[in-house]
């Protein structure tokens, strides 16, 4: 459809493969996106090629014909839209369920080191009667105090660190499901304390507030996030687009993997 | 408005500010409507902008602010306008009516009214592909590694088909002699 003889991007002269190479280079130097050593390289192509001179000078012409066109104002939609962001209440609530993660972390954390306490003075005491899969009375005491005091350190790093938070609840909730479970058998035969059990329920409030953190979002600066990686796409240049495709890299695709 | 600014105005709106979420909608509708005007049709821009400020911010819950938040609007409209495409297979782009404010402003080359509009439906008829990527740098102004991110795709892409929307549009209006936009030739 091009008219003859306006400026074509010739494939078919000497300088075609060079011509559009050099085009999409000045192109981006239209826009401010070619280094100087592109730009040399296009000072030294125009010296040669009166179409491409053209070229340059009717699509800097095109350019600012876009640039520039006046367009309407457009909508105003402050007011239609504003009640979709999220609620005032939404900080209050995440700070809240923050504070109160830390509180029960500490809580937990000094229940554990009260049971590890414990379960260090008994040892000396006791002479093991009962052996059950390797460990003895003494030994399970000590993994149940260290998983307690565990749980506390989770809880008050989670409150810190909320972008971690996500992944530990899943381990939570099975870790109290099944407590649960237990320890209601237990109540029923008699081989628990009721005020042992109601210790358990400092772990089921770290769970919910854990849970109310997740859900108020994420927080800025605590830690690398997943997802950060779109911003910088991989630096590829001369992808398939749906154009022609091109003989062979000419020096101006080389440079643009660079850029 | 500065991107650093509006980022700022999108944690605060998040964080529950809602004069900030005013001001982030009042800062960049303009671009996202003009951006849409652009990938859908002027006729339904307007209803798109609206759709886009309530996904944006039904969601910016989830908003890291790890991307500037201009370009995180900027590709919820883009999916916006592709689900809209998809939704309603386009139309073939007829001429709109033209507006009073459609001349171009003061700072436009002294061309007349029918080369404006002639560009503006050069562009409308451009590949998809490369109209974006020519209207997210030319019209919106974003840098070739903002395109990129709004786009998902490399820097080169980008580069690539903002070039071959340059070409196509000048040989476009070439093939009309009489509003060749170089016409001393
Ligand atoms: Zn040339």
């Amino acid at each position: 459809m091009r008219v003859a003889g306006n400026h074509g991007a010739g494939r078919d002269d000497q300088h075609g493969v060079d011509c559009d190479g050099c085009r999409e280079a000045m192109s981006a130097a239209l826009d401010g996106e070619a280094d100087a050593a592109e730009q040399a390289r296009i000072d030294a192509h125009l010296g040669g090629c009166a179409a491409c001179r053209s070229w340059q000078r009717d699509a800097a012409l095109v350019t600012r014909h876009v640039r520039t066109a006046a367009v309407g104002a457009g909508p105003d939609l402050v007011d239609r839209v504003v009640d979709a962001a999220p609620a005032a209440s939404v900080r209050w609530r995440g700070v809240s369920a923050r504070a109160g993660l830390a509180a029960v972390g500490l809580a937990q954390a000094v229940l554990g080191l009260v049971s590890l306490l414990g379960a260090a003075t008994h040892a000396h005491a006791m002479t093991d009667p009962f052996m059950v899969l390797g460990a003895g009375m003494a030994h399970a005491t000590h993994e149940t105090a260290a998983w307690n005091l565990a749980l506390g350190v989770a809880f008050l790093g989670g409150a810190l660190f909320t972008r971690h938070l996500a992944g530990l609840l899943p381990v939570l909730g099975a870790f109290i499901a099944v407590l649960a479970v237990l320890s209601g058998l237990d109540l029923v035969a008699g081989r628990v304390e009721p005020g042992r059990v109601v210790s358990h329920l400092v772990l089921v409030a770290g769970f919910l507030l854990g849970l109310a953190v997740v859900r108020s979002g994420p927080r800025p600066g605590t830690g690398p996030s997943p997802g950060a990686r779109w911003w910088r796409p991989g630096g590829r240049s001369v992808v398939a687009d749906d154009g022609p495709t091109r003989p062979a890299p000419t020096p101006w695709e080389r440079e643009s993997d660079v850029a | 408005m500065d991107d650093a600014r509006i980022t700022a105005l999108a944690l605060r709106a998040r964080d529950g500010d809602r004069g900030a979420a005013g001001e982030f909608v009042a800062a960049t509708q303009h671009q996202v409507w003009r951006l849409l005007v652009h990938l859908a049709d002027p006729s339904v821009a307007e209803e798109l902008t609206q759709e886009t400020y309530e996904r944006a911010l039904g969601s910016l819950r989830r908003y890291r602010g790890d991307a500037p938040a201009r370009s995180w609007l900027l590709s919820v409209a883009r999916r916006v306008a592709a689900d809209h495409l998809r939704r309603r297979s386009r139309r073939p782009v007829s001429p709109a009516p033209l507006a009073e404010d459609d001349r171009p402003v003061g700072g436009a080359p002294r061309g007349d009214l029918a080369e404006s509009v002639a560009v503006r439906h050069a562009v409308d008829a451009l590949d998809p592909d490369r109209r974006e990527a020519f209207v997210l740098t030319q019209v919106i102004g974003l840098s070739y590694e903002e395109a990129a991110a709004v786009c998902r795709c490399p820097i080169g892409t980008i580069r690539s088909r903002v070039a071959r929307a340059r070409a196509d549009l000048v040989d476009a209006l070439a093939d009309r002699p009489a509003e060749r936009p170089h016409r001393s030739g």
